[in-house]
């Protein structure tokens, strides 16, 4: 179980703080992939961060025994002057794999996310769709309990699009995910459920749909102030 | 994913830091790496040829290269470690994303890198003792190791401080860069205490660096020993800035991740 008890995370502006979420306990459900919508700025990835444990609520706690992926979005967490090979060994080696699992999972994140030469260049000559390839080749190659997945599902062309689309669905028979897209389409394809971000508060809704009709409401509103 | 305990995933994460800043060490431009290396020996070079410029080839009885080799080593040792400690927020910032990461890893893991390259320079230094017949001989080895380990971790202590400071302002970590060449003067790096004039030296021992140097030299030297070094003194100081640093780091951490 996640469980957010009493967590309150606000942004400091010049007019006064910007509330993320405002005192918000919610239990979420097991075994559930959760679309995290909202609209710009409603905070969707910083909750994102949070469950990562790499973002803090002002007050509050983030409860839960679950693994949770990296936040996978375009291209954070490496480093620009070595090569996407030792990127991808030193995240192995976070995670105390052995000698051997990091060569098995090092060639099969360059075979998955077709970098060909570039896997042994720097990640700097990457371009923002290789780094997403790169990193979400490298998320596969783990077994979390939850994948935090900000938006890198829009990563590479088409075709390279069904295939990591195709992969998820195949890695979600055992992990659940936690998404954050403005796709409409994807979101209903993948989730179960969905979590609304509005003005600090957080809304649940049980069915996908309902929770993109809500957003679609939020979304026809006019921005407040 | 099988969860893992706290030991084993900072064990991890340090390796897996230590093997990709001595990475970046060894990939990143041979001349970096080159002085790296070389400037111990330019310093050891360069004060003999003064003392001997100076007060010509007549000496009282300690080896002076063998002396300089020493202090110069632990001395640079003490100086990168407060430096690398100091930009190890900053440069590693994007690797935070990962959970298990903690910004004190990160300088934890550049200390490592520092003290294995000052254990590559003292093996070079015994290589070239012994082709040269120098005398080799160490009035207590262990007492010149826990020399060395007193350094490491007052360097800790400071460097742990410098980062966290700069955190607030940006440039303490310039200031105590300066600072600390300066320091080089009046630490007893290239001298020892008792050969200075009597009425500077109690000067020179408010420095809490000169008592670790004079604890390592003279622990190393038969002519020399250790009577002006004030352990109480050294602990004070290293406990306190490591006292402070952590209490700082402690409330500071979250931020330097989220940043």
């Amino acid at each position: 179980m996640i469980r957010l008890k009493g967590v309150t995370k606000y942004y400091p502006t010049k007019s006064g703080r910007n509330y993320i979420l405002k005192n918000v306990s919610f239990d979420m459900p097991s075994k559930c992939n959760i679309a995290i919508l909202g609209r710009n700025g409603a905070g969707k990835s910083t909750l994102m961060r949070m469950l990562g444990y790499i973002e803090f609520p002002n007050s509050g706690e983030i409860l839960s025994d679950y693994t949770f992926s990296w936040p996978l979005g375009l291209g954070g967490g490496f480093v620009g002057n070595m090569t996407g090979k030792a990127n991808v060994k030193f995240v192995c080696r976070l995670y105390g794999k052995s000698k051997d699992e990091i060569k098995a999972i090092a060639s099969y994140v360059k075979e998955f996310s077709e970098l060909g030469k570039y896997f042994d260049m720097p990640i700097r000559t990457y371009s923002s769709g290789m780094r997403g390839r790169l990193s979400f080749g490298l998320s596969l190659a783990f077994d979390f309990d939850y994948m935090l997945i900000d938006e890198t599902l829009s990563v590479g062309d088409t075709r390279f699009k069904k295939k990591s689309k195709e992969a998820l669905m195949k890695k979600i028979e055992q992990s659940s995910v936690l998404l954050v897209s403005h796709d409409v389409k994807t979101v209903k394809e993948i989730c179960d459920s969905g979590i609304i971000l509005d003005q600090g508060k957080l809304n649940f809704h049980e069915d996908v749909s309902e929770a993109i009709e809500a957003y679609e409401t939020i979304n026809k509103q006019p921005a407040s102030k | 994913m099988e969860a893992r305990q706290p030991v084993e995933i900072f064990m991890a994460v340090t390796k897996a830091l230590f093997i990709r800043e001595l990475n970046m060490r060894f990939t990143s431009g041979k001349a970096g790496l080159f002085w790296t290396f070389f400037k111990p020996f330019m310093q050891v070079l360069v004060f003999v040829l003064i003392k001997v410029v100076i007060f010509g080839r007549a000496s009282d009885n300690i080896d002076y290269a063998a002396f300089l080799a020493l202090n110069f080593t632990a001395f640079n040792m003490f100086k990168n470690i407060i430096s690398a400690s100091s930009g190890a927020f900053n440069a590693n910032k994007g690797l935070f994303v990962y959970k298990q990461v903690k910004p004190i890893d990160t300088i934890i893991a550049r200390i490592f890198v520092e003290i294995f390259i000052s254990g590559i320079i003292i093996v070079i230094f015994v290589f070239i003792g012994i082709y040269f017949d120098f005398d080799l001989d160490v009035k207590s080895l262990p007492m010149v190791a826990l020399a060395f380990i007193s350094i490491i971790l007052f360097a800790f202590s400071f460097g742990l401080l410098v980062a966290v400071g700069n955190k607030f302002y940006q440039s303490i970590g310039k200031v105590v860069n300066i600072l600390l060449t300066f320091l080089m003067f009046g630490s007893a790096v290239f001298y020892a205490i008792e050969m200075v004039p009597v009425e500077i030296q109690e000067y020179l021992l408010l420095n809490p660096l000169t008592h670790f140097m004079e604890m390592l030299h003279g622990n190393y030297f038969y002519v020399l020993d250790d009577r002006f070094v004030d352990y109480r003194y050294m602990a004070l100081w290293t406990l306190s800035f490591l006292f402070l640093g952590m209490i700082l780091y402690r409330k500071l951490e979250e931020r330097i991740i989220s940043e």
